[in-house]
């Protein structure tokens, strides 16, 4: 078997390049400043940077719409398979301006909540809690923007290394525990992760995803690697049954770090897959692994959402919900299907499946935070001392609510347009069997929404006791991202066209400047 | 008629004013934020629905198309004209008696988020043009009257709740999957109501559609088996709003049943089907209404019997492929929009007058019930005989004729049950006059309302009500009636008992079943948790995944 030559890379790069760069600078650059400028500076460094951090992602959406192609930076000037590539398509910038958003929002919200205490006998929590924020921020843009598989174990250990410490913030053993735990998992994923770099680059000779695609041959090699970095990658993104690790570390970390863990992080290693399976993998192989993940995803739909039923604490009921409704996500691989005409991304499937992925990060970051301003209210989350806690806190409930309306999938919701072509995918396509689960989901789903909401609605026999006043200004927040999931709902019921930038066939190969190194 | 009759595509005036009168309760809903308008709230509930009234009766022809990335298309033709207008009248009566009713009082505050969301999609899903907003408004009509059926707060009226939840969420579901597959089949990919349902004979999903057509639009109807949540639920809400929630948002269904099916090409199985269930609630009804001893049950109980008329000549029509059997039934549902709110305020009435002033109450409510049956000159022998070529002359036509006589039955166990609920404390009370009036003005509507419709919508002429074999034909079933009831009372004097809800005792077993499935799965997820069988999942998954691409890779 000979080694098939993988071609430099067929582009320079693009004038607005250096944007990608900045957006993973910023963030580093932000975390650097904390540490120099000391803890009373902390807050306003750190939502300065998340602000420049945004207007830097609006940009790379601006650049990206505005040529209609990838922007692309090459870093060194170094061409790959020499050289290291960062490349943003359409998907990608989605993600970016999703994670710009939620992470804003969260910090908005925990500002204050972290802030300098010079009373308080730890300095540290504040430092430690805003440099992972950054931290998370940075290397979640490095997962959106790298072209190198390499690159992208060292970003998805980055996201790991971020997240873990944000469950344990508060230092209890228990939540020590689910620390640890989620850091086995996610290290048994990076070490599946790397064994399938090791055989790729031996089988290839380059790690860029871009020339991997063109030169990706339909072989057993190819498969297992794919294989081996794929079930990591579900170690991480916590697809049943893999996702033991994920109630508890999400229930127990501070509702703000919940939010962007549940909302993001777990999105990140997503990603990679999706890369993975549509960017890598030649097409018409795919068929029986697909099936399979999205059989898991089923699982963990019906799987999840029982579960979230049957909690009796409102943080444990919205983690398992995660579970759930990541499983939504996997049902893409099998209905996302290209053709000769069409390829894979300009599917509703995959329209729909994104749609899922922003539509669960806005809802599921909104319910989190209400959750975290339940505690705050009662002193506690158990969902049977909840009854009429909504007329106590009546815009955190309405935050609940309509996240759990986008859950359910009502309209006019992002959840709702997102199922919506997802069911629409999976009749045209002819497996019906998805449908029935998703639309069991959403009934489950109601179920567990419900839950909630019906006592907290009711008027309750005896008043419920408050501990101590709630922000308004963070239920304001928890507000303005379950609104942000309804928004997304708007999207037109169709192949979004912003998803297919920088996409073509020619992936990575439609180029400005041309094919000469 | 299937779906939208309106041709054009731009927003006229005329839309834009229809656009605003839906626009208009939710922006009272806005409003209730403030104290001011929260101290004002009956007025508020009132005027709430009166732009759309306007638009009912002068905007026959407005289509709205919201521009930009918002999907919302609205037309109005004569039969969404019709029930819209009904229900916006319905709706202001409600409003007009709440106060009154509760006193003013905590619960109309409590009700009033509700009632508006509630009311905004009960109008809006008579003139929604296509299949995406359709789904938004009967979610909204659905899912916030929730909020009303739970106003007393009690755990009965909780468990109603959740009953009513659980059904109006399943039926959405069947409706969820119903519209996919319409607009899979749709051509060309419009989304309008009227090119879907064009679409659904050429369909490959044909039946699966109109299987799940059906169930979504037969559970909001509450058509056996799919109808326990209606006596429970009617039960448990107040009366004003239940009067507007059994008369205006159950339609619904209706407006959803006749604007779906495909008419115009028809389908004889399908449309045999939906008679078949139909004339099955339409009996089935009555006789567990007879064993109901709380007035409010009985009339929900009446209330499946008749939605089970309006299924029969819905699907007498389908499988005839009769394209007037929309706006029959619609003229139908309109009596009984008037009709049975009508009673649900007349219950209210009579439990605030003393047993010696009860006449100027009941009589009314005797003309009104008795006319659900079909009692002549009044506006239900008009809603008889606007569906009788429907039903047809044969099997179903008798079977009509019989659920005439059943409801004439029902009815006056209804009316004797309604007279003993007059208070005995104080013979002499009379209820406030405030509800005295809007009971007469709603029985009023039910009676004569039909009288003016009766032609503009279904082409009848007015001497057919007059002529001697209608009003034959509407007599005979009352006496007959009236007789099975007087020998079924020397019969049977203490008919068996049946709790509202009836067979809902038969889904015990599921319940439990399902308990032990959720212990079942939470007992799988400790299991899952152990390491060791966490690492032999990881093992096996890698495994798996390496195998079945291996051979992918290979084949």
């Amino acid at each position: 078997m000979t080694t098939p030559l993988a071609l430099p890379f067929p582009a320079d790069t693009t004038p607005g390049g250096f944007l990608l760069v900045l957006a993973i600078l910023v963030p580093i650059i932000g975390i650097l400043l904390i540490w120099t400028l000391g803890s009373r500076r902390t807050e306003l460094v750190a939502l300065t940077t998340l602000a420049i951090g945004a207007a830097i992602a609006l940009a790379i959406l601006t650049e990206l719409t505005g040529t209609g192609s990838a922007v692309i930076y090459l870093v060194g000037g170094w061409r790959p398979p020499l050289g290291l590539a960062l490349r943003a398509d359409g998907l990608s910038v989605v993600l970016i301006v999703l994670t710009a958003i939620v992470i804003g929002a969260v910090g908005i919200f925990a500002k204050g909540q972290f802030g300098y205490d010079p009373d308080a006998p730890e300095k540290r929590a504040p430092t430690v809690f805003w440099t992972l924020l950054l931290g998370i921020s940075g290397a979640l843009n490095l997962i959106f923007l790298g072209d190198d598989l390499f690159n992208l174990f060292v970003a998805i250990e980055l996201v790991t290394f971020t997240a873990v410490p944000l469950v344990c913030l508060d230092g209890k053993a228990e939540t020590m525990r689910a620390a640890l735990r989620y850091l086995l998992f996610a290290l048994l994923g990076s070490v599946m992760y790397l064994l399938g770099v090791a055989l790729i680059y031996s089988g290839y000779g380059t790690l860029d995803i871009a020339l991997l695609k063109s030169v990706a041959r339909v072989e057993p090699l190819l498969f297992i690697a794919i294989a081996l970095m794929t079930v990591g990658l579900l170690a991480k993104t916590a697809l049943f049954p893999l996702h033991i690790w994920l109630p508890a570390a999400h229930a127990g970390a501070p509702a703000a770090a919940s939010a962007v863990l549940s909302a993001l992080v777990v999105k990140g290693s997503f990603f990679i897959i999706l890369r993975l399976w549509f960017d890598i993998l030649p097409a018409e192989a795919t068929g029986l692994g697909a099936q399979m993940l999205a059989g898991l995803g089923a699982l963990a739909i019906l799987f999840g959402s029982v579960i979230a039923i049957c909690q009796a604490r409102l943080k444990l009921l919205i983690a398992y919900s995660t579970v759930a409704q990541i499983g939504y996500l996997f049902l893409m691989f099998p209905l996302a299907t290209g053709s000769e005409a069409t390829p894979a991304f300009a599917s509703i499937a995959w329209t729909g499946g994104i749609l899922q992925l922003a539509s669960h990060a806005f809802a599921k970051a909104a319910m989190f935070l209400a959750a975290g301003l339940v505690y705050d209210a009662f002193g506690h989350d158990r969902i049977s001392g909840l009854a009429g806690a909504g007329r106590v806190i009546p815009i955190t409930f309405i935050a609940f609510g309509l996240g759990g309306m986008s859950l359910m999938g009502l309209p006019p919701s992002g959840g709702f347009s997102a199922k919506w072509l997802m069911l629409n995918a999976s009749v045209g396509e002819g497996q019906w069997w998805w449908a029935a689960v998703i639309l069991c989901g959403g009934l489950l789903a109601a179920g567990y929404v419900f839950r909630v909401l019906v006592p907290a609605m009711a008027r309750p026999l005896a008043r419920i006791k408050v501990k101590g006043p709630v922000s308004r200004r963070r239920e304001l927040v928890a507000l303005a991202l379950a609104i942000m999931a309804l928004l997304i709902g708007f999207v037109p019921l169709e192949p979004a066209p912003l998803l297919g930038i920088g996409r073509g066939a020619e992936a990575g190969l439609l180029v400005p400047g041309g094919l000469a190194p | 008629m299937s779906g939208s009759l309106l041709s054009g595509d731009a927003t006229n005036g005329a839309g834009l004013l229809l656009a605003l009168a839906l626009l208009f309760p939710l922006v009272l809903a806005v409003g209730l934020s403030f104290p001011a308008a929260r101290a004002r709230i009956g007025t508020l509930l009132a005027i709430a629905p009166l732009p759309a009234l306007a638009v009912a009766l002068l905007g026959n022809g407005a289509r709205f198309v919201m521009p930009g990335p918002f999907r919302l298309t609205l037309a109005l033709d004569a039969s969404g004209a019709m029930l819209m207008g009904a229900a916006a009248l319905l709706w202001t009566a409600a409003a007009l008696y709440a106060p009154a009713y509760w006193q003013g009082g905590s619960m109309l505050r409590r009700a009033g988020l509700w009632w508006l969301f509630t009311l905004a999609g009960s109008l809006g899903v008579f003139v929604a043009d296509d299949v995406v907003s359709f789904y938004l408004l009967f979610s909204l009509v659905s899912l916030a009257a929730y909020g009303l059926v739970v106003l007393e707060g009690n755990s009965s009226v909780r468990r109603a709740g959740a009953i009513y939840v659980g059904f109006a969420v399943l039926g959405e579901a069947f409706l969820l999957i119903a519209f996919v597959l319409l607009a899979n089949a749709s051509p060309g990919g419009s989304l309008a109501i009227a090119d879907v349902v064009q679409g659904l004979p050429f369909s490959p999903w044909r039946d699966w559609t109109l299987l799940f057509l059906i169930l979504g639009f037969g559970t909001k109807m509450a058509q056996v088996p799919l109808h326990l949540w209606m006596p429970l639920s009617y039960r448990a809400t107040p009366i004003p709003a239940v009067a507007a929630l059994s008369g205006a948002a159950v339609k619904a269904g209706v407006i959803g049943l006749a604007r779906f099916l495909p008419f115009d090409s028809g389908s004889v199985p399908w449309g045999e089907l939906l008679t078949v269930i139909g004339m099955i609630s339409a009996f089935y009804g009555v006789l567990v209404g007879l064993t109901q001893t709380n007035p409010k049950a009985i009339l929900a109980y009446s209330s499946i019997s008749q939605m089970g008329v309006i299924a029969a000549v819905l699907g007498m029509g389908l499988a005839a492929g009769r394209a007037s059997a929309p706006a029959e039934a619609t003229f139908y549902a309109v009596h009984h929009l008037f009709a049975k709110g009508g009673l649900f305020l007349a219950i209210g009435v009579v439990a605030a007058t003393g047993r010696w002033r009860i006449w100027p109450v009941f009589i009314p409510a005797a003309f009104v019930a008795l006319g659900i049956a079909g009692l002549p000159l009044t506006g239900g022998a008009l809603a008889k005989l606007a569906v009788k070529d429907a039903l047809g002359y044969g099997l179903v036509g008798t079977l009509g004729k019989l659920s005439a006589i059943a409801s004439t039955v029902l009815m006056i166990r209804f009316l004797t049950v309604l007279r003993g609920t007059a208070r005995t404390d104080a013979g002499e009370a009379l209820a406030p006059l405030t509800l005295r009036l809007v009971w007469w003005g709603v029985a009023a509507l039910a009676v004569l309302a039909p009288w003016i419709l009766l032609t503009p919508a279904t082409g009848y002429p007015l001497s057919d009500a007059v002529s001697p074999s209608t009003l034959f034909d509407g007599i005979w079933p009352l006496a007959i009636g009236g007789l099975l009831a007087i020998g079924g009372r020397r019969l049977l004097p203490n008919p068996p008992r049946i709790p509202p809800g009836d067979i809902l005792a038969l889904l015990r077993p599921v319940g439990r079943l399902a308990g032990a499935a959720s212990v079942a799965i939470e007992r799988t997820e400790a299991r899952l948790r152990e390491w060791p069988i966490a690492g032999a999942i990881f093992l096996g998954l890698v495994l798996a995944f390496s195998i079945a691409m291996y051979l992918a890779g290979s084949s």
